[in-house]
């Protein structure tokens, strides 16, 4: 979306191929377009899915070019997050058990990650895509990753994570267990 | 692809086609004038259609095995040939990307050729028959002999993406199955199987468990592949154009075929059997008939012909053409990767 200084054919290109290495090898951590979190919502966003964000910004760029669709956090197939107090991640759709992938994604702007210990709170990840065992560090307070982790624990049913710094982003999918370290 | 040219001349012969040379499908296709591609989107497809597969594919890497719906849209080329990989494959294809596509394990049959030249007309990537360059790799019914790495990506194109709908014709009735982990029909058809055949008679589409949660048709691919799949470095997206469904295994997951404790896995044998052009008995087989001489004579019966075997994976068979002795893991630091059936002669290669 030009509205918000990403190039909508290759800025979302970039985007998509560090959402799907993030999500395919949860823990590691990749450089997108920046703002992050705004390229992962333009690259993912349009009127087939519905989105709850409070980012005024975001909203006007996604509406100027018809492709906002907006829903209550608890109805929303994406779920744009600037402040984690703001939103309670267990109230998130996580799809029927015949349609599980109609959970919501959940894409979270924070400040720090980190692929090994960090700042903020650390987490070990494992389970498909991890070899082992994967460290990941998000400056969030560990409740939010408490919550987090139970929004995903009825698996396959559940949310998908993305955590976005200015122009980095890691991913939690549900598929993997989040155990703090 | 093709489209209709207005400026060849029309050779009477050729009964008003227009003559291309017949050394090479590359060269046969590029021979063909068109009026190439101009205000078509970056890789072909609208921005659209790439959220909706982006989508899908993300989906379907965070549920492994699970069978995302997603919009397929008409390709320029028959679905069932290949549109559903097609979107997957541009959708992620970027500028500095290498692509290859093999078809059987080819790097030449006209549908590769044409599926090769859609994404380097539209997507500007570099194409590759070398499976080691290659940073995506769209195939059809096979894995490449050499091994895959954390770089790169496999998009297999799916015809069928139901394992259940051997023993059940019903989508509806085979998605409730999966809801609920519940495999009882597919065990029963293995064990009848067995009973009919004494072993499980199963060539392609062979049963997988992603997971240990989805019950998996992993394509056309032979069962020789298979456990390629399991705690492989790259990731494999499966992609459905006709039937609208994209699957996916992440790295490092666990893929496990379906099997009894007394009835294990096998995989294809070819037993006092080597490669015809270089020797190779550690890669997979298939059976080539052909007139022994190149002027045999008129004689068409089955007598005439014969019976040899060959590498299904041809851009490995040449490179074993030059070095018989290539490991499938010549191009990776370490050793004793684990990829696909062991070598039956013991060779180092595993």
């Amino acid at each position: 979306m030009r509205a918000l200084g990403i190039d909508p054919v290759h800025d979302t290109r970039r985007t998509f191929d560090g959402l799907l290495s993030a999500m395919s090898r949860p823990g590691t951590v990749h450089q997108v377009p920046a703002p992050a979190d705004h390229a992962v919502v333009a690259t993912l966003v349009d009127h087939e899915v519905t989105i709850a964000t409070a980012d005024e910004g975001l909203r006007d760029a996604l509406s100027g070019q018809g492709r906002l669709e907006p829903a209550a956090v608890e109805d929303a197939d994406i779920v744009h997050v600037r402040d984690h107090t703001a939103v309670d991640v267990r109230a998130c759709k996580r799809g029927p058990l015949v349609e599980p992938s109609e959970g919501a994604i959940i894409v979270y702007r924070v400040d720090s990650i980190s692929g090994s210990s960090g700042l903020g709170t650390t987490v070990t990840l494992s389970g498909p895509g991890v070899d082992g065992t994967a460290a990941l560090s998000v400056s969030v307070p560990e409740s939010a990753l408490s919550a987090l982790s139970e929004a995903q624990s009825e698996y396959p049913r559940g949310v998908d994570a993305v955590f976005a710094t200015e122009e980095r982003i890691a991913a939690v999918p549900r598929s993997v267990t989040m155990e703090v370290a | 692809m093709a489209k209709e040219t207005t400026s060849q001349h029309r050779d009477e012969s050729t009964g008003g086609g227009t003559p291309v040379p017949t050394d090479s499908v590359d060269a046969a296709l590029s021979a063909v004038e068109t009026d190439g591609l101009s205000g078509y989107n970056y890789a072909y497809l609208d921005e659209h259609t790439k959220r909706e597969v982006r989508r899908s594919m993300l989906k379907a890497v965070a549920i492994p095995g699970h069978q995302v719906p997603y919009a397929s849209r008409p390709m320029p080329l028959a679905r069932g040939w290949g549109t559903g990989g097609i979107q997957a494959s541009l959708s992620l294809l970027g500028p500095a990307d290498t692509l290859k596509v093999i078809d059987q394990g080819a790097d030449e049959s006209v549908n590769a050729a044409n599926i090769r030249r859609l994404a380097e007309n539209t997507a500007e990537v570099a194409t590759t028959t070398d499976t080691t360059k290659a940073d995506l790799i769209q195939s059809r019914h096979r894995i490449p002999e050499e091994v895959l790495t954390d770089d790169q990506r496999l998009v297999l194109q799916v015809p069928i993406t139901d394992a259940l709908r051997k023993v059940d014709p019903s989508d509806a009735a085979n998605r409730r199955r999966h809801a609920h982990k519940n495999y009882g029909k597919m065990w029963v058809h293995l064990y009848e199987n067995v009973v009919e055949y004494g072993e499980i008679n199963i060539a392609s589409r062979y049963p997988t468990m992603v997971a240990n949660r989805y019950l998996m048709d992993p394509s056309p691919i032979p069962r020789w592949d298979v456990p390629k799949l399991d705690d492989a470095n790259h990731l494999t997206i499966l992609a459905a154009g006709r039937e609208a469904r994209i699957y996916a295994v992440p790295p490092h997951t666990s893929v496990e075929p379906l099997a009894f404790e007394d009835r294990s896995f096998t995989v294809e044998r070819f037993p006092e059997q080597a490669c015809h052009a270089c020797g190779s008995t550690d890669t997979y087989l298939v059976e080539v008939s052909e007139e022994p001489g190149t002027t045999a004579g008129d004689d068409d019966t089955a007598a005439s012909f014969e019976t040899r075997y060959a590498c299904n994976d041809s851009s490995f068979c040449a490179k074993r053409r030059e070095n018989p002795n290539l490991p499938k893991d010549h191009h990776l630091d370490r050793s004793g990767v684990d990829w696909g059936p062991a070598t039956p002669d013991g060779g180092e290669n595993a």
